[in-house]
């Protein structure tokens, strides 16, 4: 319940000396990968690493509405990228977000698609749907450029890294609120270096799986 | 005390036993009740603590489904989401109403406190319980929390915008009221606290449901810890039963406990109207039994009494049969057994009373009985006067002796019914073995007489046996009565006396004359007088000269002893002597005389008198086979030489203990006393006999010498014996020489020595000195010698 139980710190020296990486390895505490987490490595200030990573051009994200879940569950964007709902179900859905960093509310009738959000603040938007409790999305907007999300897997490789010393912030949907984030810092000494990273963490229900919430307990 | 009759006792005791059984069957009923109700009680109380438990769940599932269903409200999600706290604010206190809360809060993720409808202005605190809201993402959340003394329900429900945006805790108080509502809507029992802990460590009373027992304090009273097992204790006095129960908890807070409580009393109480009609019917059972112990004992105890006191009368001789008891029970046979046992005593007692009163053999009455009828007839004076017949079988004795007891009894019952033949209705007794009785009522001599030859012609046939004849020899003797003189034992004895009389005599019949008794009563205390008169000297000797006949001089006397009674005057000794030796006084009677005559022998030897004493001895003296010594003292003491003593004997005497007898004669003999024969010539002695015996006189018998001078076969008779003892040595005497011409012929004869009234007369001592020496003075000159 606190959280982060566990961090196995795993040096190997492969792959060319010129790019160093990080692989970070998610699991549950059942041991099971965790997928749709976020990854941030931020290069600490003063470090060598950090440097401005070139602009890329912005990208419009579809967030499908399908079997009266969002699809994907976890969206990661760029600030200025956008994002678009699509409604393919037969049913009427009205997505709201309460978040700060946008607020919106559509409601999308069955095909329907909602007109493009631009996401220009980092930050997390969570995203339900006011008919469907079930339903939940997450946008994660980040300018860091060290991000990824986990695959099935439960892997993230973050590459290209400059030598330095670097902050790892894992996120997740599900993670408990109130709690702090597992965060780790790692120093990476050569270009060439591969750090893998190991995180357990500790999740809540999937509110997805839950179709009451009300009756939860029945 | 009195002792407990019967009745009573018996009474007590049923009474008693009924009492006791009630009582050990209502502690026996009390007990298992009891133990039963315990044993429900403690069911009962972890049934409902069970209870309990799942209706806080139940309560706190719907307070949470409350909040969860507001928390999906989309405009408390914007305002919380947004931050709108007056909006939130609102909503909350709407949903607390609502719900039944009394305070809502709405925390952030961070566990500090947003909004408070409790409190108006924003505090920022954090939530005292993070461990509540820890849990709440994962499950339902509620816990009973107690702070400050009172404790609450406490749901706390996160709010999803949709992510996890915040808290709502639902704070619904846990007070009285709650507890009481509880207790209406369910089947939970009435005696419900919950207590929480102090931080001091004790614990308090938080609510209490509609009871107000004082549970807390009850089960927690003594410092003992929290009853978490059933446990049987007092509250208030009363009794009950009390368990702990965990609540939910959280971490922080005081502890709080629900008490439950199981009154033994309440569940006692529908037994307590059992309990009275109980007790009413024990009353009841009581005095019934009572009653019926009472009456039972009585029916038992009356016919016992009643019985008793038969039985008492029946000790005192009253033999009337019993009251009949019409009862067939264990009392009625007791008292038939009575009435039997009665009628039998009573048979026997009859029987050993006419066995006591009557005589085996001739079932003829007996002697005590005669007496009594006798007696009875005396006294009535019906007649005057009556006979008394003694009708003795003089050889009964032998009969028996010889042909034994059972032919003498049929020889008995034989002559008993022949006299009743001639008796007819007389009483008729048998007074001995040998002896029957007739009372001849009103029977004058004549008719007596009459009676008495009649029987004895009956009795003198003999007995008629196979091939026995048994001659009887009856004899009897009449005793008349005049009336109311002697008592009929005194007739009888008259009448014995006279039948023994008769047996003697010829004519077997024999009327009694007291004249002639020789067994008077009065001999016996005459007896006592001689001991007496011995002891006190009483008693006198006087002396009959005796003088030679050849010289004239009294050269001899022989002692005589005299008694005057006191009472009765001079008394023969004729009388006396004969009682003393039959009454065995005669050696003493012997000794006192030897005595006194050897003192005044001594006396007249002093007196230069030497006159040979005479003493006479008795037949029983003879037995004495220490009298020689005794008289051998005597002499000594007195010293009076031994040849002045004569003693005489009878010819009876010396016949009758010839050996003993003999040898005394031989031993005073042999002293040099004198022996001389008495009363010579009319008993049966011979001198052939007494050649035997160490004789030196004989003493001729008056009746030879009362009319010697004119009878001329008297003188024959005294001349021969005269002759005869002197050709054999003896010296003779001649006694009763009572004139001149007795005396003459005596001394022509050649008699020694002659006694009598014409000698002298008995005469004390000092007149014999006296008239010895007068006579010497005066004897005749010329006499011839």
């Amino acid at each position: 319940m606190r959280g982060l139980l566990a961090v196995i710190l795993l040096l190997g020296c492969i792959g060319p000396a010129a790019s160093a990486e990080v692989i970070v390895h998610l699991s549950d505490s059942a041991g099971h990968a965790v997928h749709d987490a976020i990854v941030t490595l931020t290069p600490d200030a003063g470090s060598a690493a950090d440097a401005a990573t070139a602009p890329r051009a912005p990208a419009t994200h579809v967030i499908d509405q399908r079997n009266e879940a969002f699809v994907p569950y976890v969206q990661l964007l760029r600030p200025g990228d956008r994002v678009v709902f699509r409604n393919s179900d037969n049913t009427r859905h009205h997505v709201y977000s309460f978040a700060a960093i946008k607020t919106f509310e559509f409601v999308l009738r069955p095909g329907e698609s909602s007109p493009e959000l631009r996401m220009d603040a980092a930050g997390i938007a969570a995203v339900g749907c006011n008919i469907h409790d079930h339903m939940i999305t997450y946008l994660f907007v980040t300018a860091a450029p060290a991000t990824a999300m986990s695959d099935e897997g439960g892997h993230v490789a973050l590459g290209q890294l400059a030598p330095g010393r670097y902050t790892v912030h894992v996120w997740h949907p599900q993670l408990h609120p109130g709690h702090p984030e597992p965060t780790r810092q790692i120093d990476i000494a050569g270009g060439s270096d591969t750090v893998h990273l190991a995180f357990t963490l500790s999740l809540m229900p999937d509110p997805r799986m839950s179709m009451d919430r009300e009756h939860l307990d029945y | 005390m009195r002792t407990m009759g019967f009745r009573l006792r018996l009474a007590l005791f049923f009474v008693a036993t009924l009492v006791v059984v009630q009582l050990l069957t209502a502690a026996l009923v009390y007990a298992v009740t009891r133990r039963a109700l315990v044993a429900e009680g403690e069911r009962q109380l972890t049934a409902n603590a069970q209870a309990f438990v799942a209706q806080m769940d139940d309560i706190s599932a719907r307070v949470a489904g409350n909040v969860e269903v507001l928390s999906l409200d989309y405009a408390l999600r914007s305002a919380i989401a947004e931050r709108d706290r007056g909006t939130v604010l609102s909503v909350l206190r709407n949903h607390g109403r609502r719900v039944g809360a009394s305070r809502m809060l709405l925390v952030g993720l961070d566990g500090t406190v947003e909004a408070d409808t409790g409190s108006t202005v924003p505090t920022r605190a954090r939530f005292p319980f993070p461990d509540l809201i820890d849990s709440a993402y994962d499950r339902r959340t509620a816990a009973v929390v107690a702070m400050d003394g009172k404790a609450s329900w406490m749901v706390v429900v996160p709010i999803y915008a949709p992510q996890p945006v915040g808290l709502v805790v639902v704070n619904v108080p846990l007070d009285d009221a709650l507890l009481t509502h509880m207790q209406q809507l369910s089947a939970l029992p009435r005696d419900i606290e919950l207590a929480a802990q102090a931080p001091s460590g004790s614990w308090h009373a938080v609510a209490r449901g509609d009871r107000r027992s004082g549970l807390v304090e009850g089960a927690t009273a003594g410092h003992r810890g929290l009853p978490w097992k059933p446990l049987l204790t007092e509250v208030d006095g009363k009794e009950y039963m009390v368990l702990a129960q965990r609540l939910k908890q959280p971490k922080q807070g005081d502890r709080v406990v629900a008490i439950l409580g199981y009154s033994l009393d309440a569940a006692l109480s529908p037994f307590r109207s059992v309990a009275i009609a109980w007790g009413a019917l024990l009353g009841l059972g009581l005095c019934v039994g009572l009653l019926g112990a009472w009456l039972t004992a009585r029916s038992v105890s009356r016919p016992i009494e009643s019985l008793a006191a038969t039985v008492r009368r029946i000790a005192a001789g009253d033999y009337r049969a019993a009251p009949e008891l019409q009862r067939h029970d264990e009392i009625g046979q007791l008292a038939s057994a009575f009435g039997t046992m009665t009628e039998a005593v009573r048979q026997r007692e009859s029987r050993i009373r006419h066995q006591a009163m009557h005589d085996s053999v001739t079932d003829l009455p007996n002697r005590m009985a005669a007496e009594a009828v006798i007696d009875q007839a005396l006294a009535a004076g019906e007649s005057a006067g009556g006979a008394l017949l003694m009708i003795g079988l003089t050889r009964a004795p032998e009969i028996v002796k010889t042909m034994g007891h059972a032919l003498c009894d049929r020889l008995m019952r034989d002559s008993s019914e022949r006299i009743r033949r001639i008796a007819g209705d007389s009483y008729l007794a048998r007074t001995s073995d040998t002896q029957f009785t007739l009372w001849l009522a009103s029977a004058d001599r004549p008719a007596a007489l009459a009676a008495a030859v009649r029987i004895l012609d009956v009795l003198n046939e003999p007995y008629q046996e196979t091939d026995l004849s048994i001659d009887r020899l009856p004899a009897v003797g009449i005793a008349m009565a005049s009336s109311g003189e002697v008592p009929a034992s005194s007739l009888l004895r008259h009448a014995e006396v006279a039948q023994f009389a008769a047996s003697g005599s010829a004519s077997a019949l024999s009327f009694y004359d007291s004249a002639t008794d020789p067994h008077r009563p009065e001999r016996l205390s005459l007896m006592g007088d001689l001991r007496e008169a011995l002891d006190c000297n009483a008693l006198s000797l006087h002396y009959q000269p005796k003088q030679d006949l050849a010289s004239g001089r009294i050269d001899g006397a022989e002692a005589l002893l005299r008694w005057q009674h006191p009472r009765r005057g001079w008394v023969s000794p004729e009388t006396f002597i004969g009682m003393a030796e039959d009454t065995g006084n005669i050696q003493r009677v012997t000794r006192w005389v030897m005595a006194s005559a050897l003192a005044q022998a001594r006396r007249w030897l002093e007196q230069g008198l030497p006159l040979r004493i005479a003493v006479n001895l008795s037949a029983r003296d003879l037995e004495d086979t220490a009298l020689p010594e005794h008289i051998g003292r005597l002499l000594a003491i007195h010293q009076v030489p031994s040849g002045q003593l004569t003693v005489e004997v009878t010819e009876r005497a010396v016949i009758g203990e010839p050996d003993t007898a003999l040898r005394t004669l031989r031993r005073l003999a042999g002293q040099g006393i004198g022996i001389a024969i008495d009363d010579f010539g009319v008993g049966q002695s011979t001198f052939a006999y007494l050649r035997h015996l160490p004789v030196n006189e004989l003493k001729i018998d008056q009746m030879f010498v009362k009319h010697l001078a004119t009878d001329a076969n008297d003188q024959i008779i005294v001349r021969s014996i005269v002759e005869l003892s002197h050709r054999l040595g003896y010296r003779v005497t001649a006694e009763g020489v009572e004139d001149q011409a007795a005396q003459d012929c005596l001394r022509s004869i050649g008699c020694d020595h002659a006694q009598g009234f014409f000698v002298a007369r008995p005469m004390p001592a000092d007149a014999l000195t006296a008239f010895v020496a007068g006579h010497a003075a005066g004897l005749p000159i010329g006499s011839p010698s």
